[in-house]
């Protein structure tokens, strides 16, 4: 494929957002304006009173025509200028971006991880197939699936942190390495928390290319089966892999919610925890319509890696 | 051979990394006393206008100052000049109130001062600080507590509504820096409780150069007046540090206690802050809070009730266990009503007193205290908490007596045997699941003498809505008091604020006038005869907050002076 179909494939993907953002913010408004209750009651609390509500509802541009606020979430949206917290009163971009940027040092070592324990661990059973190692592992991983992230939390935060003082109980401090003693038993966790259904999953994947003409070809032409397994079956099985790597980043991103309440490290998923508890709209619009795009993005990033490691997929 | 150099190398640099951490992880020799605490919450800046929560409250008291504080010692609370040199004069019209500032207060240093150095705190301070409680552009949700209050200020507020800039230099009548030690507030009508607004955060001293200098980042960057500073602050931390005020004032630890705080007088007449620095961690969840408390990483601790209270309270005592590793407990009252309102307005219970007084006698108060606050919260009599002027501890509330058998006689009275006859009611609830377990607490209760509950869990502006139209059968809800007035609890049950309120039966014109303290006394009798005839309020209990001390650090072995640092010192 050349560089220039390439380019054109990925600005007309790219080129989806603008009317998945336009649904996106006409649901988020629908939402926000229409089914949830008075903003202004939730921000004046017990004190609300008709005259302080009507001026607040002005302030925050409330009594404005709904399409002009409508716009306003279509503006940001393509702007990714989101305005103020009504909470903290931050600039809300450079707040997500700071809490990106602490996810990433809990996410990044713990997809990683994950990812490539979930591989290996597939391959060994894959490898194994029938025999009572792959039993061993199937069971495993539906016991790790079956428990609830809940319990590795307060499990390994009370064995691991509190009785054995391996690891800090919480906290987090800012800069390398100093997050690192905060970030290796929530790693641990979302690691454990994650593996057993990408092992599931890589298995199932491994185990469907093992049956393929072009496998049965390569041990008839006397190749072992470790060669089988690692050059052939691997390669070939690059696809699904990606997609699931790629396509689960934005998910582990805004997935640790609970790990990172629990934990007190300040990521998303504690903003958008913090958010939804003081009713801070502005910032739940904003981490809404960013992982809509974010979903979008990583969806063509797999689409192009399809093209890198599968000669035969032309984007089209 | 090459492998074997790259796990060499790849095992240097990770052991090197190791012992960097632990390095800096290593506890160095305490020379200054550091209070290690924790929020619940998120601080959502500190910025005095926007505080709103009790946790942020906690977090800026300790940098900012008002003008009065309340002598933590005694009960009733007493009122005490802070950054007033003393109590106000005040006209015999009650409407203007003069203050004369202490003089040499400096505001922290800060590079938004010349040199970075904090400058004297003037009248003028104040004036700036209620302009912006009082500006349209910042909306502070605490507006309420001067709104219609302050000459002029109101005017002032809507003259800029849709202006694209607030006037800050012009004079507002009700609000005068007379010289630069001496302000003077003009009330448009006696309201006693004004002093009290003044001890609330919204009412705190700022610096117009820092408000200035920081821009909408104000409320990162908080300087004030107070025993400790804070170098910068981001909402999203999970941990604030502050550090001893070198520049704080002369202020001592008082001399006088009422009668339970007495033991605490050790201290008396020794200089403020004991500590030198504060570390507040940020953790909402309950587990990492009581494993850090344990750990000795925190020094003091609020038990709820779900899970750890039961590790550490029995029968309202802290548990041998802990007491012998000498851990302390502080129980102390909230000063709060939790209740259910009866809607006076439905057809239903508008004259039926009996039915009313039957499902009054017919809830289990010792049982619920016991079941959500481990027995420490103290069954309501009046909708007057304890702690407050007007409160009457001999009072007993004829209809608060959990009796199943005059329940169901009442019951019958009010036309409806064993319930029968009697639609079923709905009680509205907030979301949450302790709300939800009480308002199943209290269906049990009434199922006891045949009246069915249906539960219905609202989120809170549904609820208020709700209130405010008159919409609900039955409602819970808990109110905790604002400033120590009986006023604060009493308007629930005239005025116009929800939840509570008789909402649209409210009529201003005809609204009982502000209270005078001396009135408060006879209110309360008024009161407690209206909800002994009516019982219109369900009361149940007043909740407690308890205080756990760590007995880890060396220095604050005694819980007493722990809790004291925690309000005495900072507030």
């Amino acid at each position: 494929m050349s560089f220039m179909s390439l380019y054109s494939y990925i600005i007309r993907r790219l080129s989806y957002i603008i009317p998945i953002l336009v649904g996106v913010c006409l649901l988020i408004f629908f939402i926000f304006n229409i089914v949830a209750g008075d903003p202004t009651i939730i921000l004046l609390g017990k004190h609300a009173n008709p005259r302080q509500m009507a001026e607040l509802r002005h302030e925050l541009g409330l009594d404005r025509h709904w399409f002009i606020q409508y716009l306003d979430i279509l503006k940001s949206a393509f702007t990714f200028d989101f305005g103020r917290s009504w909470a903290t009163k931050q600039h809300i971009a450079p707040m997500l971006k700071l809490g990106t940027w602490v996810s990433l040092t809990l996410v990044i070592p713990a997809f990683v991880v994950t990812s490539i324990l979930a591989i290996s661990t597939a391959l060994l059973a894959a490898f194994f197939r029938g025999r009572l190692i792959d039993k061993g592992l199937v069971v495993l991983t539906v016991i790790m699936m079956s428990i609830s992230i809940l319990v590795y939390i307060l499990f390994g935060q009370w064995i691991f942190a509190y009785k054995l003082g391996w690891f800090e109980i919480a906290g987090y401090e800012y800069g390398f390495p100093d997050f690192i003693p905060y970030i290796i038993l929530p790693a641990m966790i979302l690691v454990l928390v994650n593996l057993g259904s990408d092992v599931r999953f890589y298995r199932t994947v491994f185990l469907d290319e093992m049956y393929q003409d072009y496998v049965r070809t390569a041990r008839a032409k006397g190749l072992s089966e470790r060669a089988v397994l690692f050059k052939h079956v691997l390669k070939n099985a690059m696809a699904p892999i990606i997609t699931n790597l790629v396509i689960q980043i934005p998910a582990w991103l805004l997935g640790t919610l609970l790990v990172e309440s629990f934990f007190g490290i300040p990521g998303l998923g504690g903003i958008t925890l913090n958010a939804i508890n003081n009713s801070d709209f502005p910032v739940i619009k904003a981490i809404t319509i960013l992982s809509a795009v974010s979903y979008v993005i990583f969806s063509v990033i797999t689409d192009v890696l399809y093209t890198l490691v599968d000669p035969r997929i032309k984007l089209s | 051979m090459k492998n074997l150099i790259k796990i060499g190398v790849l095992v240097v640099i990770a052991g090197s990394l190791w012992f960097y951490i632990k390095s800096k992880q290593a506890p160095h020799i305490a020379q200054e006393k550091v209070l290690l605490t924790v929020s619940n919450a998120q601080i959502q800046g500190l910025d005095p206008i926007r505080v709103r929560d009790n946790y942020t409250v906690n977090e800026a008291t300790k940098v900012y100052e008002g003008l009065l504080a309340y002598h933590y010692l005694k009960r009733p609370f007493e009122l005490i000049p802070n950054l007033a040199a003393s109590m106000p004069t005040v006209s015999s019209d009650q409407l203007v109130y003069t203050f004369t500032l202490c003089e040499g207060v400096k505001f922290h240093d800060n590079p938004c001062f010349p040199d970075g150095k904090g400058r004297e705190l003037t009248a003028h301070d104040f004036v700036y600080a209620f302009k912006r409680l009082a500006d349209p552009k910042l909306q502070s949700l605490n507006f309420w507590l001067v709104d219609s209050k302050i000459k002029g200020l109101n005017e002032w507020r809507q003259r800029y509504i849709d202006a694209a800039n607030v006037d800050y230099t012009e004079d507002i009548p009700g609000l005068q820096a007379i010289d630069r030690y001496t302000l003077r507030f003009t009330l448009t009508k006696p309201y006693p409780q004004f002093l009290y607004a003044l001890t609330m955060v919204p009412c705190y001293a700022v610096a117009r150069e820092a408000v200035q200098y920081y821009g909408a980042e104000f409320m990162n960057h908080p300087v004030g007046t107070g025993p400790f500073m804070v170098a910068a602050f981001n909402p999203l931390d999970t941990k604030i540090v502050y550090h001893k005020n070198p520049t704080f004032r002369d202020k001592y630890f008082p001399s006088e206690a009422a009668q339970e705080y007495k033991h605490m007088l050790v201290d008396a007449g020794k200089k403020l802050p004991f500590v030198d620095k504060i570390v507040t961690h940020i953790l909402s969840e309950e587990q990492p809070r009581w494993l850090k408390f344990k750990k000795g990483q925190v020094d003091i601790i609020d038990i709820s009730r779900d899970n750890i209270a039961l590790e550490v309270i029995q029968d309202n005592k802290l548990i041998p266990a802990l007491q012998k590793k000498g851990a302390q407990l502080f129980s102390a009252l909230e000063i709060g009503t939790n209740f259910i309102v009866f809607n006076n307005a439905h057809p239903l219970f508008k004259d039926n007193l009996k039915l009313r007084q039957a499902m009054s006698m017919a809830f289990n108060g010792p049982k619920y205290n016991k079941l959500f606050y481990q027995g420490a919260a103290m069954l309501a009599q009046s909708i007057l908490p304890p702690g407050l002027a007007g409160y009457r501890a001999d009072y007993v509330n004829p209809y608060r007596t959990y009796n199943l058998g005059k329940a169901k006689q009442y019951l019958a009275e009010a036309g409806y045997p064993q319930g029968k006859g009697l639609p079923v009611l709905t009680l509205e609830v907030v979301t949450n699941s302790t709300a939800r377990q009480k308002g199943e607490f209290f269906q049990k209760c009434m199922q006891a003498i045949g009246i069915k509950i249906k539960l219905v869990e609202n989120i809170f502006p549904e609820l208020v809505k709700k209130i405010q139209t008159e919409a609900t059968m039955l409602h819970a809800i808990t109110w905790t008091v604002e400033y120590p007035d009986a006023e604060n609890f009493f308007q629930l049950l005239y005025g116009p604020k929800q939840p509570g309120g008789v909402g649209a039966n409210y009529d201003e014109s005809a609204s009982m006038p502000c209270m005078k303290k001396q009135w408060v006394c006879q209110i309360h009798l008024l009161g407690r005869s209206y909800m002994s005839d009516s019982t219109k309020w369900q009361q149940k209990v007043h909740p407690s907050f308890i205080y756990f001390t760590n007995p880890l650090q060396p220095f604050t072995k005694d819980g007493s002076k722990m809790l004291l640092l925690q309000t005495v010192l900072v507030a």
